[in-house]
């Protein structure tokens, strides 16, 4: 299936490259960078290129390509999730994903990437069973092993793997028990120029982080399963349960992992919990134009709007801006033409606002479109479909293991057409 | 690829390698080969230390293992005679106590590539099948399918199969998928793995509950209904598609299953992964095509926010364009409206051409909002909206009218040489509803000497010809210096040829002229072409989930017929010629042999008959000649059929296998147009063939030429059946 690996830098350098079936010469990945050249901006190479012998699928993340080589047909999506799965990898084991920080664990990529796939077919990809496979390096770990010359290669084969419990390793022991649910929703939606909601959705999902003595079996209800459009789950829970009773019955893997994705999309459901008030005005004559926006919460449930950015692509013709916000920090790049302004918290007593001029180039025809604002915020303890978890209950095990949930809700790709 | 100075550093390294008191200091010896595998991993040659790094492999140090087996999985095709070497200390390995060990050493062991290391992994590979660790298990089975790739694809290692299908039983689930990818490649000549009834349920059981005896579609589907609920989009597509294939003969469950997966397609279409979005986006479209409501109510999600790559714009844009209906094409016009204006010129143009799709349809308001873009006067959307309004009028003549009031002014804002083309075609032939049609064409015509497209002046020249038939008051001076310079001065070869043709036809009159060129100017009858009729989901079911949908077929065609010379190159020297290549090889030398004393008979490569013609022309004929042949057992037709292919007679009809009595019809023509068309006829129980064959023509001498040819192939093939 998969051939080869290669990772690429934006700037175009093949930094590492890992072969299973056959060696590919990196020659191929020529055709990579001829993509890459036609394509102008990283993000928009595509994710499948066809070259007379090969195919090469990548993904772009973290400023590096992972460009998979493959000869033979192959279900695309499962390259491009294997690919996702590499460098959610990498990111467990090194806390980021950079081209420095995998120049210099070169030895524990390459050990990692031998372990997860064979052949070109993958052989383990949980990340659980991973780090017993070969520990992370930690700084300690790193001194201790300089000092004592021992290595990072557990000394045991993961137990997991023979448990009838595939993703949970048996004997596992902690002195505090500990089960944190995290529910994370974020909006998509475009808002269109007169503040109306174009198209709207929430992706929402519940990462947990168990650390449980033994063999638990947990359950988890909702006060409002219902609201739940499409869900998917990690492959613990009982599927059967969640038709019948809209229950969650799991014996969760151990540490980190994501228990459930799912969409509300119903778009009446769906609140947005910003406005943004625009006047960006071009004016055919004059080589200025006005600009002004300002930011103000709307349907938030009483929490306040944290973490808020604006990023805004302005039109060609505009040369320069000068502009003061009544709060945060400002940045327009004249050779990109984006805007960008760190705005922070909302306070609705005093709404933020970014007012001023725009100088245009002149004897240029007045721009066909108006830009675009992006926006990004976070609102703590708030699930904005309404979602809430019910109880969790533990059977299985005798202790009492401390439980807490968060609430959380970011904007995705959040849109607004001026 | 050595960059230049690799020397240095390499001798430098194979130093460091031979020093003792390194080789003593562990963690210094392991910093020294760390560097060799940094070098390697950014493309130097490090072969140079092969025999040091062999050396090296002898440790207990299990890092530093993995790192010399990286080494020489990636030189031993180098150097083959020092891998040998290595092959030792891995047997060693292979029987450690600690698990890991053996499993590395077995995986290194079978990724050497070397010819003639089969030898050596052969036993590994059988006792790491048995192994108790399933880590060691999960590599050998993978082991056997490189093993089997080292091997050419020769010859199936019965025995092999057999312990694979057994271990089908694992307990252990990544053994049983690895068991069954090693198998699928191993078995690919034969048709895959083979899944039996009891291997199905086994493997079916192992999802996770237990059906009983009957072995109904719908339990399976049952079974395996919550993989449709998978986080993994992978898992939802390979489970749509296996549903798809299952339910081949039930189009309604097929919707429904289509149905079911709607959600979780939507979902993947707005992943967070760019790559996942753009996957799934090609699958809904190869959706659409069999159902093509199927999303309408859903067209919202595929408007394209600003911030996303370009090929998913692309793909979103085309997504809407299928989806339209009479409700919400108010909207989707809106919204593609609002991309006509995008940054990005390509994806604007997209846009364009989408709103000129969706005109064919509802085209009034399309036209309007084409008309409008026009206004905007920038030149790389008037060339398109040009462009779509060539196709347009020839599609739909109503809306010519509204076309022709749009196009005034617009030739002030095309620059290149698509969009010049097309609207010089449309000028030439809507003259009626465009007064200043001349008056537009002269300035081209102008310019003609500094075009430097030789299409649009060919464009030109047949547009102003037709213009010049109904106004010839203002073009006949145009015309006459446009066609002297054509064939006087132009140095491109097809535009001179066709001002010479239309010269010479104007020398013929007037009528001649008229009659033709004055095809019809539009046709919409070809409107109902262009909307492609719906397609049986079965008719993609197979490719569903595999990069067809995202390149389409004919492109992999193409990458199979290029791998295939491959493999026969120098490449793979083990690649052994299946049945089929040899004979053809064999017959290519024959027919090379037998053409110089054949001359009279050239039988003509692609003549095609159909059945009835055949029929005709067989009941028509009397029998020229009729002869016996001794043949042995059954007849195999696709290998009879190739052979024959090779000397260019055609089969037209043939019974099946194992039929009695066996008969096949063949046809060939000569380069003269005579035809033979014979009978071949099998008696049951008969150890002979008996031929028949008829002439067109009575022509005794290329008969037996033809018969002479016949009766080599079939005693070539009864000869290789013994």
């Amino acid at each position: 299936m998969i051939h080869s690996l290669f990772l690429i830098n934006s700037s175009g350098d093949i930094f590492l490259e890992k072969h299973w079936k056959s060696v590919v010469s990196r020659s191929v990945c020529d055709y990579f960078f001829e993509a890459q050249e036609r394509a102008t901006e990283a993000e928009n190479v595509p994710p499948v290129i066809p070259t007379p012998h090969h195919y090469l699928l990548s993904v772009y993340r973290h400023k590096i390509f992972f460009v998979a080589v493959i000869q033979t047909e192959v279900p695309p999506l499962f390259v491009i999730e294997f690919l996702h799965r590499v460098v959610d990898t990498f990111q467990d084991y090194f806390g980021v994903c950079s081209e420095p920080v995998i120049k210099d664990n070169v030895v524990v990529v390459y050990e990692v990437l031998e372990e997860m796939l064979d052949n070109g077919f993958p052989l383990a990809t949980e990340s659980n069973i991973l780090k017993e496979l070969i520990k992370p390096p930690t700084i300690l770990r790193t001194v201790v092993n300089t000092i004592t010359g021992s290595t990072n290669v557990g000394e045991q084969l993961p137990t997991g793997q023979l448990s009838v419990v595939p993703w949970r390793r048996t004997g596992v022991k902690y002195t505090n028990n500990e089960a944190y649910f995290d529910v994370i929703e974020e909006i998509d939606a475009i808002i269109d120029k007169s503040g109306s909601t174009v198209t709207a959705e929430i992706q929402g999902v519940i990462d947990a982080c168990v650390k449980l003595t033994g063999m638990p079996d947990l359950t988890l209800s909702f006060m409002n399963p219902r609201l739940l459009d499409d869900v998917s789950f990690h492959p613990c829970v009982r599927f059967k349960r969640w038709e019948s009773e809209r229950i969650l019955s799991f014996i969760p893997p151990d540490g980190n992992f994501r228990l459930l994705s799912y969409h509300v999309s119903a778009q009446n459901l769906v609140a947005i919990p910003v406005y943004v008030k625009h006047s960006i005005s071009f004016r055919d004559s004059s080589s200025l134009g006005r600009f002004e926006i300002t930011v103000g919460p709307k349907q938030t449930m009483g929490k306040t709007i944290e973490g808020v950015t604006v990023l805004s692509q302005m039109p060609r013709g505009v040369l320069n801006m000068s502009l003061t916000p009544s709060q945060g920090t400002h940045t327009f790049d004249p050779v990109t033409k984006m805007l960008s302004w760190d705005v922070g918290k909302i306070n609705p007593q005093k709404l933020p606002s970014l007012k001023g001029t725009m100088s245009l180039q002149a004897g240029a025809s007045k721009p066909d479109e108006n830009p675009t604002i992006n926006l990004q915020f976070k609102i703590q303890q708030l699930a904005i479909s309404g979602l809430k978890v019910n109880r969790l209950d533990m059977y299985g095990e005798k202790y009492k293991p401390f439980k807490g949930i968060k609430y959380m809700t970011k904007a995705g790709k959040f849109q607004v057409r001026t | 690829m050595p960059y230049f100075g690799s020397e240095d550093v390499v001798k430098e390294l194979k130093k460091a390698l031979c020093n003792p008191h390194i080789q003593a200091d562990r963690l210094r010896y392991r910093n020294v080969i760390q560097r060799v595998i940094r070098h390697m991993t950014q493309g130097l040659d490090m072969s140079g230390v092969f025999m040091e790094m062999v050396k090296a492999s002898a440790t207990v140090d299990i890092v530093q293992k993995k790192l010399v087996y990286l080494y020489m999985c990636t030189y031993a095709p180098l150097k083959p005679d020092l891998a040998l070497l290595a092959i030792n200390t891995l047997c060693k390995d292979c029987s450690d106590p600690n698990p890991m060990v053996r499993g590395l050493a077995l995986r290194s062991m079978c990724s050497l590539r070397l010819p003639g290391v089969q030898e050596y992994i052969q036993q590994p590979i059988l006792s790491g099948l048995r192994d108790k660790a399933s880590y060691v298990r999960r590599v050998a089975v993978l082991g056997c399918a490189k093993m089997h790739n080292l091997h050419g694809d020769s010859e199936v290692d019965g025995a092999l199969v057999h312990e694979l299908y057994s271990l089908l039983r694992d307990q252990d689930p990544i053994v049983v998928v690895n068991c069954l990818r090693s198998l699928e490649e191993i078995l690919k000549h034969e048709g895959g793995v083979v899944i039996n009834k009891p291997i199905a349920h086994h493997l079916l059981n192992r999802f996770g509950c237990l059906i009983p005896n009957e072995e109904e579609l719908f339990d399976i589907l049952n079974l395996l209904d919550s993989f449709l609920k998978s986080s993994s989009p992978g898992v939802v597509i390979g489970a749509t598609k296996l549903f798809l294939i299952l339910a081949k003969k039930f189009p309604h469950v097929q919707t429904d299953v289509l149905v079911r997966v709607k959600g979780p397609l939507l979902a993947a279409c707005s992943s967070e992964s760019r790559e996942l979005c753009f996957v799934a986006l090609c699958h809904v479209r190869q959706i659409l095509h069999s159902l093509p409501g199927h999303f309408s109510s859903h067209y919202k999600k595929f408007f394209c926010s600003y911030w996303e790559p370009h090929y998913i714009k692309l793909q979103k844009v085309e997504v809407l364009c299928e989806l339209v209906n009479d409700e919400n094409v108010q909207q989707v016009l809106e919204e593609l409206r609002g991309y006509c204006t995008d940054v990005s010129v390509d994806f604007a143009q997209a846009s364009i051409f989408a709103i000129g799709n969706i005109a064919r349809t509802y085209t009034d308001q399309c036209v309007q909002i084409l008309t409008e873009l026009l206004g905007l006067r920038q030149e790389h959307i008037t060339t398109v909206v040009v462009q779509t309004f060539r196709d347009l009028v020839w599609l739909c003549p109503q809306c010519t009218e509204a076309v022709c009031q749009a196009l005034p002014g617009c030739e002030e804002n095309i620059q290149d040489n698509e969009g010049r083309q097309a609207l010089i075609w449309i000028l030439g032939n809507h003259e009626e509803g465009i007064p200043n049609a001349p008056y537009v064409l002269e300035d081209f015509a102008e310019n003609a000497k500094s075009e430097t497209f030789p299409a649009v002046k060919m464009e030109l020249l047949t547009a102003l010809l037709r213009l010049f038939l109904s106004r010839p008051a203002e073009c006949q001076d145009m015309l006459g210096r446009l066609l002297y310079y054509c064939i006087e001065e132009e140095k491109d070869m097809a535009v001179r040829d066709r001002g010479l043709f239309y010269y010479r036809l104007l020398l013929l009159g007037i009528d001649d002229v008229k009659r033709i060129l004055c095809s019809p100017k539009s046709d919409p009858s070809l409107g109902l072409l262009e909307d492609q009729p719906e397609r049986p989901v079965n008719s993609w079911a197979s490719d569903f989930n595999t990069l067809v949908p995202v390149y389409g077929k004919a492109h992999w065609a193409t990458i199979f017929k290029h791998q295939g010379t491959d493999h026969c190159g120098p490449e793979l020297p083990h690649t052994n010629f299946s049945y089929a290549r040899q004979l053809i090889s064999e017959e290519n030398k024959e027919r090379v042999q037998e053409l110089p004393d054949s001359e009279a008979l050239m039988l003509i490569p692609n003549c095609q008959f159909t059945a009835e013609y055949f029929e005709k022309t067989w009941l028509s004929l009397e029998v020229a000649h009729q002869q016996i042949l001794p043949w042995q057992g059954e007849v195999h037709p696709d290998t009879l059929q190739m052979a024959l292919q090779v000397v260019n007679i055609q089969t037209i009809a043939m019974s099946r296998v194992g039929a009695q009595p066996w008969k096949a019809y063949l046809s060939a023509q000569d380069a003269t147009g005579c035809l033979f068309l014979t009978e071949l006829l099998l008696e049951p129980g008969n150890s002979k063939m008996q031929i028949s064959v008829k002439q067109s023509e009575t022509r005794t001498e290329i008969l037996s030429r033809f018969i002479s040819v016949l009766e080599t192939v079939i005693g070539t093939i009864g000869d290789m059946k013994s």
